[in-house]
């Protein structure tokens, strides 16, 4: 149990500046997601943390200790590999069992320590095969095990649910979930898939092209994204967006493209007057669209053509052309539109969302 | 070869093949394809052990008017009762226990000192892959002349006087042998450093990066990850190693230039039959290895490479 400290973290190699002066403080028994499509520096961040990966610059503090100049054995972690990375000789036993028996434990302790994890992982019945008897699903359940026995301080993992099926990584992830909230360990845990992210992470950092480019809690990263990377990486389907002008007739201003005209709420009509004349991006979720009642009001609504009518079941999602944009709309199951037929729909008046269009900052 | 085309099959009927006939046709493009490898092995392996194993079990010889009549295991029983033949099996099994081990140690050191990046990779690969990419003879003769100065040099006189004394301690020949083993110690050892990195390089990187979060010292790592996750490799290189030790010849012909004090089962079945003409039992005496090599496999591979601890 600790906290985690980076300080100005830097990671070149000869061609390439990897990880740019990452500075995150990460809370004791915090579950902390670094997500970010590949290439983005969060595995290399994750790997300097374990000290598999030298630091150019910088510091990592785990607990009351800078961590910089530790080998990776004597940091007190445990890491959960994306190939699990279980040994094929060994037995689940000798597996779970190896960084205690290294770390010269005695065999009782060990015993209880393995035996204890196996059932809390319901593994306690493969023990003695070895890890190619396995389903990816089990391997996976004995590369958490192995680390859990080993009681450290912080618990890594580097997309450890990547190579499940889709229903396979729902089920883990779930589980992931619920054993953190048992074993209140500080977590740091690295994903290119947001769904993962906004599930598992009590705090979510975005990263891009090795910078962070915002740190906050799920839901506050959906709701108030710090620019357009951010928006459109967090939520699914995306963001839609648009290029459009922002204009001020008598104090009311609007954003306007061809085909698409909207009143600025109150709320974000001050930060975008000075934008007068100006194009700006524009954001709006696919759920922050639907179809048009009497009650929304007109100046929150535009005409659209479909183009693709996807029904999901739950919901359908809209393709939509208003003018020369193109707009994904989440909607009701119930409607019944078809194709190339038009419609009316609203946005969400104060669920907009605006781009500095140099900056690429919410405005 | 007789096989190709299926020829007691009925032809296919005229104009377009039926089902039958297609398939006819695949078996024989099947075998035509097949047939130059085919050759190859029965030329040039099949049809040689055959006719050794055959004159192993006549009489055999170039210094012989009539014609070789058929003996039975009479040359294989000689062998028994020939203390030739039990010195020289000890010699070869010697020089196998001493080479195999040394090659080993040095091949895993070789192997381990190049699968981590360092700015003195290039030039140890180079120096372990001399060695072995060198054309045997030359590096042969070399070492003769190294060993054996064939003129007055700076380092002559010691040579002599250290073969002398290495001679004078483990008898005549002694030093000869010597210079066999450092030989194929030194070739050798390049091999299998090349052949282990290899094996390294083919296991998964996150094995020995869990390694290295998870055990306290560089040694642990060794002998509880490294070492069985080379096995497979290793029993391979082993074994490779016991086959060129057992039917070495050329090397320690080279090596001794065919003074053979201290023969091997190689050089003196060479002997036997280029200068004694005595084939069956030369034949004899090379096919006597042959059950040792396959216990030596079986041993190998049942200790080395399990089969239910092969990675998935």
């Amino acid at each position: 149990m600790a906290q985690v400290l980076m300080k100005d973290l830097n990671k070149k190699y000869d061609e390439v500046h990897a990880v740019k002066d990452v500075n995150l403080h990460i809370r004791d028994k915090e579950f902390i997601v670094l997500v970010g499509p590949s290439g983005c520096g969060k595995t290399t961040t994750l790997r300097m943390l374990a000290g598999l990966e030298e630091i150019t610059a910088g510091e990592i503090h785990i607990g009351e200790r800078l961590v910089n100049d530790l080998p990776p054995k004597d940091r007190d972690i445990a890491m959960v590999f994306q190939n699990y990375a279980l040994y094929p000789h060994m037995t689940v036993y000798d597996n779970m069992a190896f960084g205690l028996k290294m770390r010269k434990f005695p065999k009782a302790e060990i015993e209880k320590r393995v035996r204890d994890a196996a059932q809390l992982l319901g593994i306690l019945e493969l023990l003695k095969r070895k890890p190619r008897q396995l389903s990816g699903g089990q391997r996976q359940r004995v590369a958490v095990g192995r680390a859990i026995v080993r009681h450290p301080q912080v618990f890594l993992f580097d997309e450890p649910l990547s190579n499940l099926d889709a229903k396979l990584r729902v089920q883990m992830r779930v589980e992931l979930k619920k054993l953190h909230d048992r074993l209140e360990t500080t977590a740091v845990y690295v994903t290119h898939d947001q769904v993962e992210a906004m599930t598992l992470g009590d705090r979510v950092v975005v990263m891009k092209d090795g910078w962070i480019q915002q740190v906050g809690e799920p839901l506050e990263l959906y709701a108030h994204p710090a620019n357009k990377f951010v928006a459109g990486f967090i939520g699914s389907p995306s963001m839609n967006f648009a290029d459009v002008t922002i204009n001020d007739v008598g104090g009311t201003v609007t954003a306007e493209t061809q085909g698409l005209r909207l009143q600025v709420s109150p709320a974000k009509a001050a930060a975008l007057r000075p934008y007068k004349g100006q194009t700006v991006s524009f954001g709006v979720r696919p759920e922050d669209v639907h179809i048009a009642t009497g009650a929304d009001p007109a100046h929150y609504t535009f005409d659209a053509t479909v183009e693709v009518v996807e029904p999901l079941g739950s919901e359908i999602l809209l393709d939509v052309k208003a003018g020369a944009v193109t707009i994904v709309a989440r909607v009701d199951p119930t409607v019944r539109v078809k194709v190339h037929e038009p419609v009316r729909l609203a946005v969400n008046g104060d669920r907009l969302h605006f781009f500095d269009i140099k900056t690429e900052h919410t405005v | 070869m007789t096989l190709a085309g299926g020829g007691t099959e009925p032809p296919p009927p005229a104009g377009r093949p039926g089902p039958g006939g297609r398939r006819i046709r695949q078996i024989a493009l099947a075998w035509a394809l097949m047939s130059p490898a085919l050759v190859l092995v029965l030329g040039v392996l099949a049809y040689p052990a055959a006719w050794e194993a055959w004159i192993s079990l006549t009489d055999f010889s170039t210094r012989s008017a009539r014609a070789p009549a058929f003996v039975g295991f009479a040359n294989y029983a000689r062998l028994l009762g020939d203390d030739w033949f039990w010195r020289a099996l000890a010699t070869t099994v010697l020089y196998l226990a001493v080479t195999t081990t040394a090659k080993l140690v040095l091949g895993i050191g070789f192997a381990l000192l190049l699968s981590r990046p360092s700015r003195l990779r290039g030039a140890v690969f180079l120096a372990v892959f001399l060695p072995w990419a060198y054309p045997a003879a030359v590096t042969v003769i070399a070492w003769y002349w190294m060993l054996n100065p064939p003129l007055i040099t700076s380092y002559s006189g010691t040579i002599a006087i250290l073969k002398q004394a290495v001679d004078g301690v483990l008898g005549s020949g002694a030093w000869n042998f010597l210079s066999v083993l450092l030989f194929n110690v030194w070739r050798g050892g390049s091999f299998m450093g090349i052949f282990l990195l290899a094996g390294l390089n083919a296991i998964p990187i996150e094995l020995f990066e869990y390694a290295r979060l998870d055990s306290r010292s560089a040694w642990q790592r060794f002998t509880a990850v490294t070492l069985p996750l080379l096995r497979p490799y290793l029993a391979l290189a082993v074994f490779l190693s016991f086959t060129t030790a057992f039917a070495d010849l050329d090397n320690v012909w080279m090596l001794t230039g065919g003074r053979i004090v201290f023969p091997v089962i190689g050089t003196h079945a060479f002997w036997l039959a280029i200068f004694g003409g005595d084939f069956g039992a030369a034949a004899a005496w090379t096919l006597s290895l042959v059950p040792l090599l396959a216990l030596g496999l079986v041993v190998l591979f049942r200790w080395f490479d399990p089969p239910e601890e092969r990675p998935a």
